[in-house]
């Protein structure tokens, strides 16, 4: 009786040994090409960037090692540094918001099931479809500041000095918040958001209504509330999205006028890609990595005050 | 006053006036959100619109005292003259070309990731799971300048190996993690049956899972496409010779270019914006549904 057990025991231990070598060889095997890339691609270039970041190499000659030189030279020797930290800084905080806010507001009045909304939430979603070169030339002739039709309109109401949008450094950051607003607002934010609002059991809103509550009030105490994991995650992905902006201000100013778009991405391409300061070009890349990683874990630290979280 | 019309009359009559207020609240809200999501969409539209009418008019006509909302006689010459101005057919023919090499890439090598992580119990896989993850996280820039300095080395530059290259090696972790999502979706009696009918791994993938796994497929090719159609920064920094510019990286290049004309060309660039938009748009309108489903398929539990 025993033995026979045992030796079942041993067939399964030699069979479930068989497997797990079979499990291990097609695992690896079929994540074979992304174990490429993530060697070739991510985890190598990470710590030769990383590397770099001690060194001063201009491609010509051989990296030659500095210490923390390029990191120091960035606080108290780069005119640059601050300035372009403080308008992407600038451009996140006011775009950001912005569009989360939006996309709410839009998914919220969206979801009332009213005849005809697919139309309006296609035509919402039209925007975000058009291909980034392509927004940011349509925006640079919308809001030009002689001929444009936004002024020509400012103008036709008797706003007689109308902004100078792009050409006009005070305006040129909100007339990229504008652009970015057009064509963040009803995309892919708004569908999250819209699958978020699926997720609202209706029991919610008919407890609130027999309590008495407005439109106003349910969405309020229990839309809002209940959307808070989303906003979060929208707003999370927002920010790393925003602290990496560079073709919108490329295409539209190349970064001016005098500097005023000159966000951090900006200032990372210039010194690695035009002055070739490959060296000071990975310690930039890497402050704003660092930066964002701390971002990031900031809000998911605040997100365990903040969002709810329903059935937990 | 509503309270004191119902004490005095009969409930029936109550009622009548609580539904009858009900029914004027609803109207009202009806026509708040009607109200709002026009102005929106009023806002939103006139953009588009605009792209398309500036496209159609001539430069005169854009620079007059008192604009013109649509052309005089639309100016359909406009969109012979970009092609005839700058290589623009060439420019959309290199961005179709790039996006068929990358589609395939992440069709075929996302799949399999997605397959090794859903189906197999392979040793690390956890480990291995977070940082395919934590690879979404991480700023593409880091990576950036030292993936320039190899496909240099590799004299690489000006080529779209640069370009394509890593959706042939997995095609990114969110790829693969829709498509993983999706696989476990799928029933694993489906492979069992499978296995006791003799199939290997490989062909359970090829046709068990591939088949049922089309809408998640073209999810991906829809994203993948918009993803190289749009991007700007690779192929600004990889491509130098113009006739191997990417549609996005033309586009921006027309706009301070040195033509054999030095007349405002905001029409022409406006016809180029149009272009530009046209594939996305088409493919949008046959695929509407995958372009929104990336977010049901990633089961975004927010």
């Amino acid at each position: 009786m025993t033995g026979a057990t045992s030796v079942v025991k041993a067939r399964t231990g030699r069979r479930t040994f068989a497997s797990q070598r079979r499990q291990n060889l097609y695992g690896y095997l079929f994540m074979l090409p992304w174990l490429l890339g993530f060697f070739g691609l991510f985890i190598g270039p990470g710590l030769y960037s990383f590397y770099l970041s001690f060194t001063k190499y201009d491609v010509l000659s051989p990296p030659e090692f500095i210490g923390f030189r390029n990191y120091v030279n960035m606080v108290t020797n780069d005119d640059l540094f601050w300035p372009s930290l403080g308008r992407t800084a600038y451009y996140t905080l006011l775009s950001v918001p912005l569009s989360v806010i939006g996309s709410m507001f839009l998914a919220i009045l969206l979801n009332s099931k009213l005849r005809g909304v697919t139309i309006y939430r296609t035509l919402f979603f039209m925007p975000s479809l058009v291909p980034l070169v392509a927004s940011v030339l349509l925006f640079k002739w919308l809001l030009n500041s002689d001929f444009g039709i936004v002024n020509q309109g400012l103008r036709g109401i008797g706003v007689e000095r109308p902004p100078g949008w792009f050409s006009d450094s005070q305006w040129a950051i909100p007339s990229l918040v504008l652009l970015r607003l057009w064509g963040a607002i009803g995309g892919t934010q708004m569908i999250i958001f819209l699958a978020g609002l699926q997720g609202v059991p209706t029991e919610l809103y008919d407890a609130a209504a027999i309590d008495g509550a407005n439109a106003w009030q349910s969405t309020r105490h229990v839309t809002i509330p209940m959307l808070t994991p989303t906003i979060f995650f929208n707003t999370v992905l927002g920010i790393i999205g925003a602290m990496q902006t560079f073709a919108a201000a490329f295409v539209a100013t190349e970064g001016g006028p005098g500097f005023a778009t000159w966000f951090f991405a900006l200032h990372i391409w210039k010194q690695a890609f035009d002055y070739f300061n490959m060296g000071y070009g990975a310690a930039l890349a890497w402050v704003l990595a660092i930066l964002i990683v701390i971002l990031t874990l900031i809000q998911i630290r605040l997100s365990k005050r903040l969002v709810f979280y329903y059935g937990e | 006053m509503a309270t004191t019309s119902s004490q005095s009359s009969t409930p029936v009559i109550a009622v009548d006036h609580a539904s009858s207020r009900a029914w004027r609240n609803q109207r009202a809200r009806k026509l708040f959100i009607y109200t709002t999501l026009t102005i929106f969409g009023l806002f939103f539209a006139f953009p588009l619109f605009w792209t398309v009418s500036s496209s159609l008019q001539t430069w005169q006509e854009l620079r007059s005292y008192t604009p013109h909302l649509l052309p005089e006689v639309p100016q359909w010459s406009n969109y012979a003259d970009v092609f005839r101005l700058v290589p623009f057919a060439r420019w959309v023919l290199n961005s179709f070309t790039i996006v068929f090499i990358t589609i395939p890439g992440t069709i075929f090598t996302a799949t399999m990731t997605a397959y090794a992580f859903a189906r197999f119990n392979f040793f690390g896989k956890n480990i291995w799971f977070i940082l395919l993850l934590s690879t979404m996280m991480i700023p593409a820039i880091v990576t950036f300048i030292p993936q320039y300095l190899l496909f240099f080395n590799l004299k690489l530059i000006d080529t779209y190996v640069p370009l394509t290259i890593g959706a042939w090696l997995g095609g990114g972790a969110f790829m693969i993690f829709l498509l993983r999502q999706f696989i476990m979706s799928i029933p694993r009696d489906l492979d069992e049956a499978a296995t006791i009918d003799g199939a290997g791994p490989f062909r359970i993938l090829w046709s068990v899972l591939v088949p049922l796994m089309k809408p998640a497929l073209t999810t991906v090719a829809i994203l993948q496409f918009l993803t190289d159609w749009n991007d700007f920064f690779g192929p600004f920094i990889y491509l130098n010779t113009m006739t191997r510019y990417t549609a996005a990286v033309g586009l921006r290049t027309f706009q301070n270019m040195a033509l054999e004309t030095t007349d405002p060309r905001d029409h022409l660039l406006m016809a180029g914006a149009a272009i530009m938009t046209i594939p996305v748009l088409v493919l949008f309108a046959v695929a509407q549904r995958y372009f929104v489903s990336g977010v049901v398929l990633s089961g975004l539990k927010v």
